[in-house]
């Protein structure tokens, strides 16, 4: 299971172990050979990026999850005030050269697929949803990681205020 | 608090909030402009015409590898308008720690008590409290010539006592002090969380 785990004060903390990302990569490389999409991104609902397959020189991705996740969170709004009971499972974005189809993938998932016009939809949507189910397969992998007590010691702390300092100047 | 093993990644999520005006976007914009090009990405603005906030700014600063492991810090603000209320929700969404930078003239006070409110409430729903989840205050706009007292404003905004600052954004006083801050206070809270 990928962790999300809920800390005493009900923040959230998600851990992902080199083999679960490993896996994920792989789903992710899959599923950009066979739609032919440009770029895929998989990002947590917070908008952090988790990782990355095709052309990604050219689009800043680390942006692009900060905004597709807020994109998410807005319809997730925009669900509430129309009287869906649960979250728009999908979104769509149609432009002139490109596309862009974006997926839960579970709660606190999603996927970001950038294609071109020329790609069917179907196409898209049916590879994408079958990564998805394999997606969901490797975050329910029982693999444990270990938790941030083993990098955030005292020792990390007073080096990153060092650091900091020296960023800073 | 997301963690790569893979990468040995560390993400933590900061969010700059507080009333319209108050100063949020150009505490991004002096760090992204002060800060060595090759420690920080692009700065994201959504802004409307009239240079408010719309949805939010986005900045993502790295400072290097620390034990091998790589921190990364993403700076989000959010829009300080009122109608603005869900926007601010959004963003909030996966957040370690909260700056909530005040606007220090005498008019604004309501303001900055309204949006604390609102702040608090945002995080209640989430299941935290301001009473122990990281965050400071900064007293934006100390060089205005109608500001309010620090010790109004401490007595009237800080209730937890968190760690305060006095700012001037717009040239930088006070900015890698409050920023410096919640990074060492979200670090401890987590080692504390374990």
């Amino acid at each position: 299971m990928v962790q999300v785990k809920k800390l005493k004060d009900g923040s959230r903390q998600i851990i992902l172990t080199a083999k679960q990302f490993d896996q994920i990569t792989k789903v992710l490389s899959e599923l950009a050979a066979k739609t032919k999409a440009s770029t895929i991104l998989l990002a947590d609902i917070s908008g952090q990026l988790i990782t990355q397959r095709g052309n990604t020189d050219d689009i800043n991705t680390q942006i692009l999850s900060a905004l597709a996740a807020s994109d998410f969170a807005a319809t997730s709004e925009m669900a509430k005030l129309v009287g869906e009971d649960a979250k728009f499972k999908l979104l769509f974005h149609e432009g002139e050269k490109r596309n862009v189809y974006l997926s839960n993938v579970g709660d606190n998932f999603f996927l970001v697929v950038v294609f071109d016009v020329s790609v069917t939809l179907g196409l898209v949507r049916i590879y994408t949803k079958k990564a998805i189910q394999n997606l969901l397969n490797v975050f329910e992998s029982s693999e444990q990681g270990d938790d941030a007590s083993k990098i955030l010691d005292q020792d990390f702390s007073s080096m990153l205020g060092d650091m900091l300092d020296e960023s800073f100047k | 608090m997301f963690i790569n093993w893979a990468l040995q990644e560390i993400n933590l999520k900061i969010v700059y909030y507080g009333p319209g005006m108050s100063g949020k976007t150009t505490n991004l914009e002096y760090i992204h402009s002060k800060l060595d090009p090759s420690l920080t990405g692009e700065l994201v603005t959504l802004k409307t015409k009239e240079d408010r906030t719309i949805f939010f700014d986005f900045m993502q600063i790295e400072v290097g590898r620390i034990k091998g492991k790589k921190p990364k810090f993403n700076l989000y603000t959010v829009p300080g308008q009122v109608y603005y209320a869900s926007s601010r929700k959004i963003i909030l969404n996966g957040v370690d720690g909260v700056v909530f930078v005040a606007d220090s003239q005498k008019d604004r006070m309501e303001g900055n008590i309204e949006t604390l409110l609102d702040l608090e409430n945002n995080l209640m729903s989430m299941g935290y409290s301001l009473e122990n989840f990281p965050w400071v205050i900064q007293y934006n706009k100390r060089d205005l010539p109608n500001t309010e007292s620090m010790d109004i404003l401490q007595k009237k905004l800080n209730f937890f006592n968190v760690p305060s600052f006095e700012g001037v954004a717009i040239k930088g006083t006070g900015v890698f002090d409050t920023l410096k801050s919640i990074i060492n206070l979200v670090v401890q809270h987590v080692q504390k969380q374990l």
